[in-house]
């Protein structure tokens, strides 16, 4: 037992214990440490839809700065608690998602095709990998027209739930409720005025 | 610069193809500027999905407007960033559901390992009490091995079940394989391996040759010593393969893309040849063919599961049993002493260690090169010194546990050495560890099996210790690929191969069907191992749940999940494939933790029984009972079984179980003969179990009218 053992972070609410079980499942070392790697990951399984320069963000400010590669939880829950409640990487709506598609469909046809998509995902905004581009066409594309019909493309992925920003609305809510419940600080000066009065 | 971690779904950086910078660019991409720029009485509304398509208009309007706030490109660039982040999302789902999906096989299946390790040191108990009562030398009990020289095998063309009983017995076209073995033979082996289930039985081995080849491995193999000498020098290169388990396909996957065996492309073979996949035997003979026809050429070693004991729970015996009915017996005799004989390890070029398992931190090499691996029959029942009392301590524990760590430990990324307390044997052996035994033995690195990787390989400790799994699809279709390593040239270059037997069955499934796939078969396992809980789960659901309303909180379910269970799985992310959520007070409704669907309505009120656990341990039960069968004759003596579950009432949670078990052992009896065989134990359990959930249903519904 030569090792100094640190006492594990143990969660406070419900929003914390949401963080804390995505971040263990990519914990192998049992040291609430992970890979920055994995932090995207993390990130999106949590239900948010951060771009990839956001991840950067998110890395940059909650990475271990002794031993960089890694994300110790410590750091990462409150910057992410922090996160919840101001809402941030809010997951765009469907029609969101519709309307940017609809961009690209200048005339209107309700479906791109495969060579304007490819050069678009490939070589636009912050570009898929050949994996990730190969990995979407094969739900994305529809074999028959060799066209990406975007409405119902996007109907078939899943929905991005948004419960854990909801939990954390009702965390602040709950913080709100008890600051308003506690007993006003008063300053002395003005406890000293009433006093005289 | 760094790269895709693998299927991590995260940032890569790719050099020409960014045009903006990160972070401090101004016009950098933040999905709340996308937000913000939206109109902002639409704004809100929008942000929470609310609107409907109609109110989508002002909003295409936004993208399109030619504004100078912003271009053309910069609109663009933000509309592709919004479908990717969004894809990117998606994608990173899937990969946490992936995650899940092993640490639940994974779970299970150490748990598993560790049950049958307590179970076996349940039966060292159990053997060396009833050795007493019975008064029968102890050699009899502890080995299968008799004379193996004088053995007749009888012809097995009588065969009932699961063959085409139309079809003539005599039309049997067995192999024309000839001893001493060589190539040839090889290649008529792989072809009548490789048949199809159908055909098995007209072109299968005979027994007299499946002994044969057994016989003359195991005089080869009882020549070597406990750690092989492999080298390079011939060949300037050597191939190491992980665990197969039974796995045909795989293995000749290997040899097409690899050669087949020979002193100028040998292989290393790394325990874990049998079990969980249907063709172990063909496996294990291939192998040990290969051995005998291409000498230099193939190095084995032993897994842990290359140990009868574990063959019992995981497949092998029954499977030879159903390959060779008449003269199965006979056959595991031979297989039991090949495995005792099989090397415990490989040292290449005295740089590299090869091993099934791993180390720990007490490992001697000098001891394990010294010891008789022979005596270590099965490694989970030690061998007992003759001539010791009985139930007295004949065994030495240090050799014993020097065997046991390197078949059975895991490395671990955290440094010292513990117990592994996953799989109930062997250790866990942090890159220091590693670092002190490479440098004592003047090794440069460690090659081991023993646990399934997604990728086939990994690499741990600095590249000091790598783990090398040739079982592809071991879980699952699609829940991993199959590895091989070759080591070239002077400096023993790593190189990994890797590649997906079955290919044509899931080249066309799309990531997300694979994930799904996989998923549904680790959700079915999860819930029979929920299901052995029941009771307990239940009752603990039961005393949280305070207004008895039949819903929980979700830290409450969970903490239940974990506290029966310990499996140590993310119940949190679980929670929606295994129960329902009230969508007003988010609270859980578990007694949807025990079906299968957790949207099925008015499930049945099922009433448990005490003997369930017993039931539904089935695989455990029927390995007792394999056990006391020790001649495997399928029978039993009703003596012998009570006595058994005398013991086993003491591990019972519920000591009322021992009498209702004594009670069932004498219905159990159905033909009155005295004897008891796995159908009638099987068959008796369910009825009992039937006819007490009558009693207990008839029992409630007096006290309810």
């Amino acid at each position: 037992m030569a090792k100094k053992e640190e006492p594990k972070i143990q969660p406070n609410n419900e929003l914390e214990k949401k963080i804390i079980e995505s971040f263990e499942v990519f914990d192998h070392s049992g040291k609430q440490v992970v890979d920055v790697r994995e932090i995207g990951t993390i990130l999106r399984s949590l239900g948010c839809c951060p771009t990839e320069a956001e991840i950067q963000e998110v890395i940059l400010a909650t990475e271990n700065k002794e031993a960089t590669g890694n994300v110790p939880l410590i750091n990462f829950l409150p910057y992410m608690c922090k996160v919840m409640i101001e809402h941030r990487f809010y997951p765009a709506s469907a029609e969101m998602l519709l309307a940017a598609f609809r961009y690209f469909d200048k005339e209107g046809r309700g479906y791109l095709t495969k060579e304007k998509f490819a050069q678009l995902m490939l070589e636009e905004g912050e570009p898929f990998t050949q994996e990730e581009f190969d990995e979407m066409m094969q739900t994305a594309l529809d074999p028959v027209t060799d066209t990406i019909t975007y409405e119902y493309y996007i109907n078939q992925l899943m929905v991005a739930p948004k419960d854990v920003y909801n939990i954390a609305d009702e965390i602040q809510e709950e913080m709100r409720r008890l600051e308003a419940a506690a007993p006003k600080k008063r300053r002395a000066s003005s406890l000293l005025r009433a006093a005289k009065n | 610069m760094f790269s895709l971690a693998e299927g991590c779904g995260c940032v890569s950086f790719r050099g020409g193809r960014r045009t903006r910078s990160l972070g401090d660019d101004s016009s950098s991409c933040r999905s709340s500027e996308i937000e913000q720029e939206v109109p902002k009485k639409l704004g809100k509304r929008i942000l929470n999905g609310e609107c409907t398509m109609k109110a989508l208009a002002p909003f295409l309007k936004f993208w399109k407007r030619d504004d100078v706030s912003m271009t053309k490109a910069e609109r663009t660039m933000k509309a592709a960033i919004l479908i990717q982040q969004w894809y990117r999302r998606y994608l990173a789902r899937m990969e946490v559901r992936r995650r899940y999906t092993w640490t639940i096989f994974q779970s299970i299946e150490y748990a598993g390992e560790q049950d049958q390790v307590k179970l076996y040191n349940f039966f060292n108990a159990l053997l060396s009490h009833m050795r007493e009562t019975s008064g029968k030398p102890s050699s009899e009990r502890t080995s299968r091995t008799a004379s193996v020289m004088e053995q007749v095998f009888s012809e097995e063309s009588d065969e009932g079940g699961g063959v085409d009983e139309t079809a003539p017995p005599k039309n049997s076209r067995e192999p024309d394989i000839e001893f001493p073995l060589q190539r040839k033979d090889i290649d008529l082996l792989i072809e009548t391996f490789r048949k199809k289930k159908k055909w098995f039985f007209q072109h299968r081995l005979h027994p007299k040759q499946v002994a044969q080849i057994l016989k003359e491995a195991a005089q080869m193999l009882k020549r070597l010593p406990n750690i092989n000498v492999a080298t390079t020098s011939i060949s300037s290169q050597i191939t190491i393969c992980g665990d197969l388990h039974g796995k045909l396909d795989d293995l000749l996957v290997i040899f097409h893309k690899n050669g087949l065996p020979s002193p100028e492309n040998p292989y290393i073979f790394n325990g874990d040849f049998v079990d969980r996949g249907k063709k172990g035997l063909e496996v294990f003979l291939l192998l040990l063919a290969c051995m005998l026809a291409f000498p230099g050429g193939v190095y084995l070693n032993r897994g842990n599961h290359e140990d009868l004991i574990m063959n019992t729970r995981y497949g092998f015996i029954r499977e030879v049993h159903q390959k060779y009915r008449h003269n199965a017996e006979r056959l595991l005799k031979l297989i039991e002493n090949v495995y005792r004989w099989l090397p415990l390890g490989t040292i290449i070029n005295n740089r590299v260690f090869v091993v099934h398992g791993g180390i720990s931190d007490t490992t001697d090499l000098d001891m394990v090169r010294s010891l008789d691996r022979d005596k270590y029959v099965s490694l989970l029942r030690p061998p007992m010194n003759e001539g010791a009392a009985p139930g007295g301590e004949g065994i030495d524990k240090v050799e014993w546990k020097q065997v046991f760590d390197i078949l059975w430990s895991d490395p671990q990324t955290i440094g010292g050495c513990v117990a592994n307390a996953l799989r109930g044997a062997g250790t866990y052996f942090g890159p220091d560890v590693t670092t002190t035994f490479l440098s004592k033995n003047k090794l440069s690195f460690l090659v081991r099996s023993h646990e399934c990787k997604p990728g086939g390989y990994e690499i741990l400790h600095n590249g000091n210790v790598i783990t090398i799994f040739s079982a592809s699809n071991y879980y699952e279709l699609g829940s991993n690929k199959g590895a091989y390593l070759k080591l070239c040239g002077n400096s023993l270059d790593r190189q990994f191969v890797q590649y997906t037997a079955a290919v044509s069955r899931t080249r066309r499934l799309t990531f997300r069907q694979r994930v799904g796939l996989v998923e549904s078969s680790a959700m079915r396992e999860l819930h029979s191992q929920i299901m052995t809980a029941r009771r307990t789960l239940e009752a603990t659901f039961r005393s949280m749940d305070v207004d008895q309303s039949g819903l929980i909180s979700v830290s409450d379910w969970c903490f239940a999940m974990e506290e029966t269970t310990r499996l140590g799985l993310p119940w949190r992310m679980l929670k929606d494939k295994l129960v329902r959520t009230d969508p007003d007070t988010r609270l859980v409704r578990y007694m949807d933790t025990f079906d299968l669907t957790a949207n099925r309505g008015g499930r049945k009120s099922d009433a448990q029984t005490v003997v369930e656990t017993l039931y539904k341990n089935k695989r455990s039960l029927e390995a007792i009972f394999k056990i006391l069968d020790k001649d495997n004759s399928g029978y039993i003596t009703l003596e012998e079984f009570s006595e058994a579950c005398q013991l086993l009432g003491k591990y019972m949670p519920n000591p009322m179980t021992q009498e209702q078990l004594v009670d069932i052992c004498r219905l159990m009896d159905i033909n009155k003969d005295g004897l008891v065989d796995l159908n009638e134990f099987l068959e008796s359990f369910r009825l009992a179990e039937k006819s007490l959930h009558e009693e207990e249903h008839m029992i409630a519904e007096i006290k309810a009218s």
